[in-house]
């Protein structure tokens, strides 16, 4: 019968297709930009962000290469992730705040008084772009390596909005990100201030414990269904345990995964367990009746600690410094009063 | 074989040294067939002696091993599926309707082949599934929900719709298995009037001897993957021949009027 | 020769002009008065008088004073109606494809995803929304676009694609590809590919949340540029659909009888299906793999106006538009939930009302 022609005629058919989506994606550009009307900046020549007193309209770079204009000081102020709205109120700009992500704990308490009434504009998931537009937002602060994700920050970047991506990975970049977002809101003096005292306290963590030996020490941030999850290799949370005088048994970088095998062949000296401040079930006692467990230095020696601040610690804020000491505390009890 | 007559036209097919096997097991070996136009070729054999595969070839749905399988004067593997559609109709023993189709819906999917409009049935469609009705004797089940159907009912829309195609050369594929001896009838009647009204060539694969002889104008007896006999049903339809062929005993018997009749010889006298 | 007329009334009416206005007509009416109301309600209140300001002074160009907020406009026409026009083209697309793959595969249980096109687009998608986590050298992601269109959406189009183009090959042999083999080797094909998007899974961390979302199937990421791409495969693969009506009827009566009406069935199963997923590539990589829409919708139009491809194609398309349509209204008020969730809520209970009320889905009856 008939030869095998369908081939060339799939082929036409698809290219047609390409043609057209393409030229009909080009009207599409057109069309979208034809409606966006809200927060459209002036091109204005950027001014160089500096540390001394910046004049608006500035264009800085945040986290994730962006460079990102804000045409004037915001008095409007939409969060993403609890971190950013830490340190906007640390920066004294709490009333500044618009939209806030849904969950509120762990939030020092005149912090959660102050944003107690705002919208949420986030949940487990994608953002709630209606809730940010009807904020009237003039500076959106997001998180990060997809916690708040690319295609949601391009979208809110294309409506014209200036859009701060902020994924600090270590104490000094969370420096680094207070300063950044001062310089944005125009809080420079208050980011210069707090950083100076944030350093001089890290210093002062880093002599007292400099001497001490560095125990090894598995910090527990959440078992369940036999899987173990840790601090990752190069993270934050183990260059915190660093800072604060320990040797950290590190997991797997991307998924902070370890196998209870290479954790009890690493034999901690030391277990802290970041879980306890969430589930009132994870006790010292409960951890030294696991299975496999038993054998391991810390639980032998008695060394496993409930952290009830984990949330300081793992939040990437201006409280940081804060869960370093603590964490230090922890580690070194004998150094502390 | 019979004597050589003068052959006034072209076959209508022909089959020509056709081989035909599944895998390793063979079933058609040199196989020699031709077919006149305007007549009834029944097709008898055992099971597995490559009735319905002969039938499949003159479709064209399959293709010989070797050999050659034409029709109209062409090889059927160089006909368009369509092409061939609109000349060659296949009546199968039995068909799942697709439920929700009234009858002359389905009558009218017959028209697939000469179909020209994009919409739906033209002037000409119409008139050729009203015609098909008419001749299966199921204009009355026109209307009717195929699901609502009884088997003889079923059959006559699909000898409908066979007949809406408006072929040359109609197909039956053992169309009486599944029915009783009343539908048995009125099927191989409707058949026998296509075929002398609108000159209709038959082919049908049958395994009811008796039918065969009735109806066919020519009898083709398949054995061993080839044609050991064929001819009008008086010469090929005897005794013994068929006994050897079916392994049973077999009879003649001569009734009053003069017309021969098989009789099935029961073992053990 | 053309015989006279035996009997005077038409025995082909083909779908009645009255069941057909009726169908389509109030569809279409219904889809209308969804779309409306859609844009108007959200999470975010927009008063109808406003909406249909914005509405009338934006897109038709009337002359009225702005009594709204920059805000609500940027709501509306920024984010709404793009969101609800993209449900339609989706419900649509959905709705199309498990119609074709129903007719073409004879099986009831049988939706746009059914030979590989969901675990393809979603190992797709997945790269794609990691790329920047796992080789950030690479420098793909956030901000890189081509046509306005990132990486998750090419990926995803292509992902869909590609496996079925690979099912069909796995499962031809002989020049054919008979009904069962395409059925079983989209279902290995499938599983091998969702064990790879697990694996992802597990190893993504953080974006964990981003990624199960997408699975599920959401509305959230519409914009006119994804619009404007995947609108034209979408209804250029309808067009082609439905211009193959009568060759999916005819399809019913299964291969054999098919081919001896004339028809190049495998050659028309491979274009069908390639249409078919082409409509479904190109909506799941703008919204993820949305589930039931595809299967439910052809069902229950099939049990109330019948298997005529010729009506059923367009009805299953408005109705699968207007299902979507309400269905992403829901999942925006219970608080931007992934709409998947939804349609599977309202899908399944009204499938299983539906299979006890009629005798059966079957799509034929047994002689």
């Amino acid at each position: 019968m008939k030869g095998n022609g369908i081939t060339v005629t799939r082929i036409l058919r698809g290219a047609l297709f390409i043609l057209l989506a393409a030229s009909l994606a080009a009207c599409g550009q057109t069309v979208s930009e034809t409606f966006t009307q809200v927060g459209q900046a002036e091109p204005e020549p950027p001014v160089a962000s500096a540390s001394a007193a910046p004049d608006f309209p500035l264009t800085l770079t945040d986290d994730a290469g962006r460079a990102v204009e804000i045409p004037a000081e915001p008095q409007r102020i939409v969060s993403l992730a609890p971190s950013n709205t830490e340190i906007v109120c640390a920066l004294d700009a709490c009333d500044r705040l618009v939209g806030v992500p849904e969950f509120r704990d762990g939030y020092p308490a005149d912090v959660l008084e102050t944003i107690a009434d705002l919208p949420n504009v986030v949940s487990f998931g994608p953002v709630d772009r209606e809730a940010i537009v009807a904020a009237e937002p003039d500076l959106i602060l997001a998180a990060g390596n997809e916690l708040t994700s690319s295609d949601d920050i391009t979208a809110l970047a294309d409506l014209g909005y200036p859009v701060l991506t902020l994924y600090p990975e270590s104490v000094d970049e969370v420096f680094a990100d207070i300063q950044l977002i001062g310089s944005a809101i125009g809080a420079v003096t208050q980011a210069d201030a707090l950083v100076r005292d944030g350093k001089d306290r890290v210093d002062a963590v880093v002599a007292t414990v400099a001497a001490a030996e560095t125990p090894r020490t598995f910090y527990e941030v959440s078992v369940f269904e036999g899987q173990i999850y840790t601090a990752g290799e190069d993270s934050f949370l183990s260059s915190l345990l660093e800072l604060a005088g320990a040797d950290p048994i590190t997991g797997d970088t991307l998924s902070t995964a370890i196998d209870l095998e290479t954790l009890v062949a690493q034999d901690p000296q030391l277990i802290l367990l970041g879980d306890a401040a969430y589930d009132p079930s994870i006790t010292p006692d409960a951890v030294a009746r696991r299975q496999g467990w038993n054998e391991m230095t810390a639980v032998v020696d008695g060394n496993v600690r409930a952290v009830l601040d984990d949330i300081v610690i793992t939040r990437p804020g201006p409280r940081i410094v804060d869960g370093l000491e603590s964490l230090a505390r922890l580690i070194h009890s004998d150094l502390f009063e | 074989m019979t004597a050589v007559t003068a052959v006034a036209a072209e076959p209508l097919a022909e089959l020509r040294d056709v081989t035909f096997g599944y895998g390793a097991r063979s079933v058609l070996r040199g196989l020699d067939l031709w077919i006149d136009r305007g007549e009834l070729l029944a097709i008898v054999g055992v099971n597995g002696s490559g009735k319905t595969t002969l039938l499949r070839l003159l479709a064209g749905t399959l293709r010989p091993g070797s050999g050659s399988v034409s029709v109209f004067g062409r090889r059927v593997s160089a006909f368009d599926r369509r092409e061939l559609a609109r000349r060659v109709a296949v009546l199968p023993q039995s068909l799942q309707l697709p439920s929700g189709f009234r009858v002359a819906e389905i009558v009218e999917m017959g028209r697939t082949p000469h179909a020209r409009s994009r919409f739906g049935a033209t002037a000409d469609d119409e008139a050729a599934v009203e015609r098909a009705l008419v001749d299966a004797a199921a204009l009355d089940l026109a209307d009717r929900p195929v699901e609502e159907l009884s088997g003889g009912e079923r059959q006559r829309v699909l000898v409908a719709m066979a007949l809406a195609q408006e072929p040359e050369l109609l197909l039956l594929d053992e169309p009486t298995v599944h029915l009783d001896l009343g539908h048995q009838v009125a099927l191989l009647d409707t058949v026998e009037r296509q075929r002398r009204n609108r000159g209709l060539t038959v082919v049908a694969v049958l395994h009811d001897l008796a039918l065969a002889a009735s109806y066919a104008t020519r009898v083709a007896l398949l054995d061993g993957g080839r044609v050991v006999a064929e001819g009008p049903p008086r010469d090929v339809m005897r005794p013994p021949l068929l006994a050897a062929t079916f392994g049973v005993g077999l009879d003649e018997a001569i009734t009053p009027d003069g017309a021969r009749h098989l009789v099935l010889r029961r073992p053990g006298g | 020769m053309r015989a006279t007329l035996v009997t005077a009334r038409p025995l082909l009416r083909g779908p009645s002009l009255g069941r057909t206005a009726l169908v389509l007509g109030g569809g279409g009416a219904l889809l209308l008065v969804a779309l409306v109301a859609a844009v108007a309600i959200g999470t975010v209140g927009v008063g109808p008088g406003e909406t249909a300001g914005i509405l009338a002074h934006r897109l038709l160009g009337l002359p009225i004073t702005a009594t709204w907020s920059p805000a609500a406009e940027t709501i509306i026409l920024d984010l709404r109606l793009p969101r609800v026009l993209t449900a339609m083209l989706v419900g649509a697309g959905l709705a199309t494809a498990g119609t074709v793959f129903q007719a073409l595969l004879r099986n009831p249980l049988a939706d746009p995803y059914i030979i590989g096109t969901a675990s393809g687009a979603s190992l797709g998608a997945i790269s794609g929304l990691l790329l920047p986590i796992l080789l950030p050298g690479l420098a793909i992601g956030a901000g890189t676009a081509w046509l306005g269109i990132g990486a998750v959406q090419v990926l995803a189009f292509i992902g869909g694609l590609l496996t079925v183009i690979v099912v069909y090959a796995v499962a031809r042999s002989g020049g054919r590809a008979p009904v069962v083999t395409l059925l079983l080797t989209g279902y290995a094909v499938s599983s091998v590919l969702a064990a790879a998007v697990a694996l992802l899974m597990f190893s993504s961390g953080r974006a964990l949340g981003v990624i199960f979302g997408w699975l599920m199937g959401s509305l959230g990421g519409a914009s006119w540029t994804d619009l404007a791409l995947a609108a034209p495969l979408v209804l250029v693969a309808f067009s082609a659909i439905l211009a193959r009506w009568r060759r999916l009827n005819v399809l019913l009566l299964g291969d054999r009888q098919a081919a001896h009406l004339g028809l190049d069935v495998e050659r028309e199963r491979w274009i069908l299906t390639m249409l078919a997923t082409l409509a479904t590539s190109a909506v799941v990589a703008i919204s993820g793999t949305i589930g039931f829409v595809g299967l439910v919708v052809p069902h229950l139009l099939r049990l109330a106006i019948g298997p005529d491809h010729r009506l059923l194609l367009p009805a299953s398309a408005v109705f699968g538009a207007l299902l979507l349509v309400v269905a992403d209204l829901g999942a925006r008020l219970a608080g931007g939930i992934p709409v998947g969730i939804i349609t599977a809520l309202i899908g399944a209970p009204f499938f299983i009302w539906l299979l006890r009320r009629s005798r059966s889905v079957a799509l034929t009856v047994a002689p």
